[in-house]
């Protein structure tokens, strides 16, 4: 039997299949299909194995996301509380920019003619001053009908503590509109307060809601006809999958599942290699990724923005900046800049061959030969040497360098970049880097991770298996995962904890259900309690653990702690506050234990090369990954090359492939 | 002579300095503990070098921009520089010093690398109650002895160790001292955060490598906005406004302002604005260098980091004893209302030779509203503080932002309702955009808001409204946006529009309905385009009846333009 994900990539889609009877991994590389994306996944299982030997699938879409990216979602009709329904059109009226006269806010997805109001009131203790008037929604029905809107979304004031007029508007306007109508109400996807944040997402989630809709049921009908009898799967943006019977009714939660996958994968390593703290790195063409496996689990925020529109979902907390393998090097007034500008795919850096007149990243590591000019980026794409030594040299001049200082400082100039960016968000966790080791996949990231790491000094890097392919990996790490929330404002010292736990058990029979309804049976059912906690007065709050059971002391020793070790500073004595419990319900999914095997790529061998290192040069070995052997254990300089990477080892560094298959390089003392 | 740094350290340590200053930045606002920082981002966040310079800075009010330095600068001028010792922390809050009220709290601290002076951490925040006569500050207060405890430089910690008497002294001075010392913590750890930091840098590159990448970088930033300003046609440019009154119902207060281009070189005059007040609209001068470096900032670089080679092309003078140069005792607490006035009234000056870069005004102060007194559900005290935002004003290809902050604050985000009717006593049934209240133009002002709050507790109201003698002003033809108005009704009482109130005592049951106004509008309100007026209608900014009137476009009951009729009408 087989266990299979698909992860869908912009040129490739990576699929990996777990054979689980012969123990072995294995990865298909194919052409993406963007009008059908599940053409690509159906091409390349077809042309492996028999679907029907599959018994699971999991699948991450970018169906919505690029609906959403592109602004092809649907015409969404928003539903808000007489009085106020400009506070979605107002967006809180903040500036990003400070400096700036001619500023244009950036807009949100429902314009405001869409956005309607209906008579009705509920108060913040939940108490209903206003009834629905049943009469306004009608109206609205026939407009619906008229214009034949395909998504709606609710959002009525206070609905986070009593949600009854949302689910009394669904009732009655879907006895008035067409089935195929999709309407989210702003409780049921995010149980939070804030009337814009949760109306955003709401409205995010009847906008990609169609289109995410019909993909998914196209492709379980794909796979039924391919007599897959088992669920199909779909990752979320918290790091869990869910049935896609359950993705169907709450689309935003997978919105932001595409880079997911690395750090899912990150998680399973920790465990793996028994490091509980790592910090994971993908670097692509135009993007740099990270995010953190804090005592072997990821770090999950709670809410995200998007093109500055607000969402309160559960998402791996996955920080980007604009630095990658195309960031460009340029001049301002005489001086070095490198990015954040990307020469993207076209003309991409000048060793593409496109017409790429400003040196990349790319084109330095080439120059420097850390890339060799037969390795093919990305498995296909030829490299031009000419070309990066041109645009490198006349960068040079101007600077009053030699190309290879230059080169190299192209190169020091994005590490540091990226540091920086990593010590930013390890500066904002209250975590020391130092403590962590550093994960590299994707493609670049192997190729600086050695840099990166001397930064931060941090003392280990790990290039797991085809790291290319790694977040699909991931994929097949992931369990079950439901996260509720429910808004609890108490005031700290006065609370009783039959109150707390009154609610806890509400949630996790509410969780218990929701895992039943995805076939888990209760003994592989675990639950996770937290609260958010502020000190009163505060508006950002930390996330504090709650154990089993449930002590008060506990709780207040816990909250100062978290935020003292968050923030450097803590006032014991001061009154605090809940503001939401969160219940992380987890339902265990079997996996195999089954390694990751290297494929042989016959058309990359062992051979050498001269690459400069701090100005001088090595004449290198390289190895063809799949030639080194288990605990073999070999020094810098040196150069690991795989179909999908290159791992680039400067002096002073020692190397050695474990038994997993993974390489681990630390630096000599 | 030190050796010129090489290009590739300088940019690291360039990048370097400006992530240090986002990082303390970061820290502050998260770790504050009220909302006036962690919402109003009425804060801001520098490293300086060791004669205080600025080598990076992150602001969330643009209003404090390069302004720490001085507090820095003007310490060491009174006790010298060998007066900062490792382990010492300084706080500071004078106005006449700092140049903001007394609210704004400067904290800062030297950074020490291998025994030697390297650096300084700086924070300004707001904290909610520093003392004054009313609770979180004054309306009508008529001098600084009213406003809170005023405070020369002073040692918060020496040797690593808090000084206690000191912070008991100002927590039991400030009406809420606990939230006082936990924005007082959340500052030191910001500055601690950028010690760290620069510590870092110095040990990887030296004192003496980092200091040359220092003189580049700010070789780098000068030389940019000398290019920047020889953009500009020479030549002497003008602008006036009048504040309504000076808090104290005063005749309006004039502001006057001259803007001397010559080459590489900008100078700002303010010669003929208003004596000092009796009312609280004075400032000290540091904070008009600052507010007229973020005019500055607004046309020339806007994105470009702020360090200390920025603004060497900029003079300011304004004469002694006026609003912008205030002396002891002038009152200071809403310094920034004509702060806000004269950014406005700078972009206008450059306007006829830079209109690609100008735009017409917005709606111009920060409308703040106080509501306090004592919350029946608990019966603990509450005091909101509240800005408000409104319309900003139309500009060459666009209409002006609807229901944006002011421009003399930043990352404002107003509050939730839902968390707003938590919090207080007060219930928001209302709040939207203001009908018609941007100014025509072929690109419109942007809309104004109202909020109504219903107050279910006896207390009392402050308010803080602006800019209805001078509203947003139109440009090449373009009219003027709304001016504010407030609506009050108390139980009993006669409703009556009033625009500032200081602790005016209200009932249960209040009713208060704040308008903002709107931005001025760009250009000739004829040659707005059809379907633009159009588009206004639908999204319900304009009414059908408005469209006719104002623009001359006939919009059809089916909400479609007649262009026929519209050409008669606007050819007539």
């Amino acid at each position: 039997m087989y266990r299979v994900s698909a992860d869908i990539g912009g040129t490739f889609t990576d699929i990996v299949v777990d054979d689980t009877e012969n123990n072995n991994i294995k990865t298909i590389k194919v052409l993406s299909t963007p009008d059908n994306p599940a053409n690509a996944v159906f091409n390349g299982l077809n042309s492996n194995l028999e679907i029907e030997n599959i018994d699971f699938i999991v699948h991450g879409t970018t169906v919505g996301l690029n609906a959403f990216l592109e602004r092809k979602g649907s015409r969404v009709l928003l539903i808000m509380t007489k009085g106020i329904s400009d506070t979605y059109t107002i967006a809180r009226g903040d500036r990003k920019e400070l400096y700036n006269v001619r500023y244009s806010k950036p807009g949100t997805l429902v314009p405001r003619k869409d956005v309607f109001e209906v008579e009705e009131r509920i108060m913040w203790d939940g108490s209903i001053k206003t009834k629905l008037n049943e009469n306004d929604l009608s109206k609205i029905a026939d407009i619906i009908n008229r214009e034949d809107i395909k998504a709606i979304s609710i959002c009525f004031l206070h609905s986070y503590v009593n949600p009854q007029h949302e689910i009394q508007s669904r009732n009655f306007l879907s006895k008035l509109i067409k089935e195929d109508v999709v309407i989210s109400l702003s409780h049921e996807i995010a149980r939070e307060w804030r009337e814009y944040e949760r109306a955003s997402t709401a409205v995010m989630n009847s906008y990609i809601g169609p289109v995410t809709n019909n993909y998914l049921k196209s492709l379980q009908k794909q796979l039924e006809g391919s007599n897959y009898k088992k669920p199909l799967y779909i990752m979320q943006s918290n790091g869990g999958v869910i049935r896609a019977e359950s993705a169907l009714e709450q689309p935003v939660k997978t919105l932001l599942s595409g880079p997911v996958g690395g750090t899912i994968g990150g998680q399973a390593l920790a465990k793996l290699i028994k490091r509980p703290n790592l910090i994971c790195v993908d670097m692509g063409g135009t993007s740099f990724d990270m995010s953190l496996i804090i005592n072997g689990k990821p770090s999950v925020t709670n809410e995200t923005e998007q093109e500055f529109i607000p969402l309160l979902i559960p998402l791996v907390d996955i920080h980007t900046i604009g630095a990658g393998g195309g960031s460009v090097a340029w001049l301002e007034n005489e001086a070095l800049r490198v990015g954040p500008r990307s020469a993207g795919a076209n003309p991409g850096p000048a060793c593409y061959g496109k017409g790429g007149q400003e040196p990349t990243v790319t084109d330095a590591n080439l120059f420097l030969g850390r890339l060799g000019k037969e390795s093919k980026l990305g498995g296909w794409m030829d490299l031009d040497l000419n070309a990066s030594e041109n645009v490198l040299k006349n960068l040079s001049e101007r600077l009053n360098i030699s190309p290879v200082e230059l080169a190299e400082g192209i190169l020091s100039i994005i590490n540091a970049k990226m540091a920086d960016a990593i010590r930013t968000i390890t500066v904002k966790e209250g975590i020391d880097p130092r403590e962590f080791s550093l994960v590299a996949f994707g493609g670049a990231g192997s190729m600086h991770a050695v840099w990166l790491a001397e930064e931060l000094e941090i003392n280990e890097i790990i290039v797991p298996n085809d790291p290319g392919t790694f977040s699909a990996w991931g994929m097949l790490q992931t369990d079950i995962r439901r996260d509720l929330t429910v808004n609890f404002y108490q005031n700290f010292q006065s609370l009783e904890k039959q109150k707390l736990l009154e609610n806890f058990n509400k949630l996790k029979n509410e969780a218990t259900e929701l895992l039943k309804s995805e076939n888990v049976n209760e003994s592989d059912m675990s639950f996770n309690l937290t609260a958010d906690m502020r000190y009163i007065g505060q508006e950002y709050y930390v996330n504090v653990d709650i154990n089993k059971n449930i002590d008060l002391d506990e709780i207040n020793k816990n909250f100062h702690s978290t935020y003292e070790k968050q923030y450097g500073h803590s006032t014991p004595e001061g009154p605090s506050e809940f503001i939401n419990l969160r219940l992380i319900a987890t339902g265990k999914i079997k996996k195999s234990e089954s390694v990751k095997s290297i494929e042989n790529d016959e058309t990359i061998k062992d051979s050498k090369r001269k690459i400069i290192f701090n100005q001088k040069e090595f004449e290198t070995k390289i190895y063809a990954r799949h030639n080194i052997k288990n605990n073999q254990r070999f020094d810098g300089p040196a150069v690991i090359e795989e179909s999908t990477a290159t791992t680039v080892i400067p002096p002073n560094y020692s190397i050695i492939k474990d038994e997993f298959g993974n390489i681990i390089i630390t630096k000599d003392k | 002579m030190m050796k010129k740094a090489d290009p590739i350290s300088t940019e690291i340590i360039r990048n370097a300095f400006i992530s240090i200053a986002q990082d303390m930045n970061a820290v502050l606002i998260r770790s504050a503990y009220t909302p006036v920082i962690y919402e109003g981002k009425d804060c801001v966040v520098a490293l300086l070098d060791e004669k205080g310079e600025v080598l990076g800075q992150s602001s969330g009010l643009p209003l404090f921009l390069g302004n720490l330095q001085v507090c820095v600068q003007e310490t060491a001028k009174i006790y010298g520089w060998d007066y900062f010792k490792e382990g010492d922390i300084f706080f500071v809050n004078d106005s006449f010093f700092t140049g903001t009220h007394l609210n704004d709290i400067t904290i800062f601290a030297p950074i020490f690398w291998k025994k030697q002076l390297a650096g300084f951490s700086a924070s300004r925040a707001h904290w909610l109650d520093v003392g004054a006569k009313d609770p979180g500050g004054s309306m009508d207060s008529s001098n600084i002895y009213q406003e809170g405890f005023r405070w020369p430089v002073t040692r918060l910690y020496e040797n690593n160790e808090p000084k206690k008497e000191i912070i008991e002294f100002l927590r039991i001075n400030g009406r809420f001292g606990y939230s006082l010392i936990g924005d007082m913590n959340a500052q030191i750890a910001a500055g601690k955060t950028g010690e760290k930091r620069f510590q870092g840098i110095l040990d990887r590159f030296g004192i003496d490598l980092v200091k040359s990448a220092r003189d580049e970088i700010f070789r780098q930033s000068e030389e940019l906005e000398r290019d920047a300003v020889k953009n500009i046609k020479n030549g002497t440019y003008y602008a006036d406004g009048f504040l309504d009154d000076d808090g104290l119902g005063s005749d309006p207060v004039k502001i006057n302002m001259k803007v001397i281009v010559e080459d590489e070189k900008i100078t700002i005059d303010l010669d003929g604005s208003a004596d000092q007040t009796q009312g609280p609209v004075n400032c000290g001068f540091a904070q008009t260098i600052s507010a007229c470096r973020v005019a500055f900032k607004l046309l020339i670089n806007p994105k470009r980091p702020v360090d200390g080679g920025t603004f060497k092309t900029l003079e300011v003078t304004a004469p002694k004893g006026s609003i912008f140069k205030a002396e002891e005792p002038a009152a200071c607490q809403w310094y920034f209302s004509s702060l806000g006035l004269l950014i406005d009234a700078f972009v206008k000056a450059l306007s006829g030779s830079a209109k690609e870069l100008s735009a017409a005004a917005h709606y111009g102060d920060s409308m703040v509203i106080f509501i306090g007194g004592v919350d029946p559900r608990n019966n603990f005290p509450f005091l909101s503080v509240e800005p408000t935002c409104g319309g900003w004003g139309g500009f060459e290809g666009s209409d002006g932002a609807d229901a944006l902050i002011n421009n003399v604050n930043g990352g404002f985000k107003d509050l939730p309702i839902e968390v707003f009717e938590n919090k207080y006593p007060v219930s928001i049934f209302n709040y939207g955009f203001r009908e018609n209240s941007g100014g025509l133009g072929k690109f419109r002002g942007g809309s104004g808001l109202y909020r109504e709050y219903t107050i279910n507790t006896d207390g009392f109201v402050s308010l803080w409204f602006e800019r209805s003698v001078t509203p947003a002003w139109g440009l090449f033809g373009g009219k003027d946006g709304m001016p504010p108005n407030v609506n009050i009704k108390i139980p009993e009482q006669t409703e009556k529009n009033i625009l500032k109130a200081n602790g005016l005592q209200i009932k249960n049951g209040t009713v208060l309905t704040t308008y903002t106004g709107g931005g001025g509008g760009f250009e000739e309100p004829l040659e707005r385009k059809p379907d633009d007026v159009l588009k206004d209608v639908k999204n319900r900014y304009v009414s059908i009846e408005k469209a006719k009137e104002d623009y001359k476009v006939i919009i059809t009951k089916g909400l479609e333009v007649d262009y026929k009729a519209t050409d008669e009408l606007r050819n007539k």
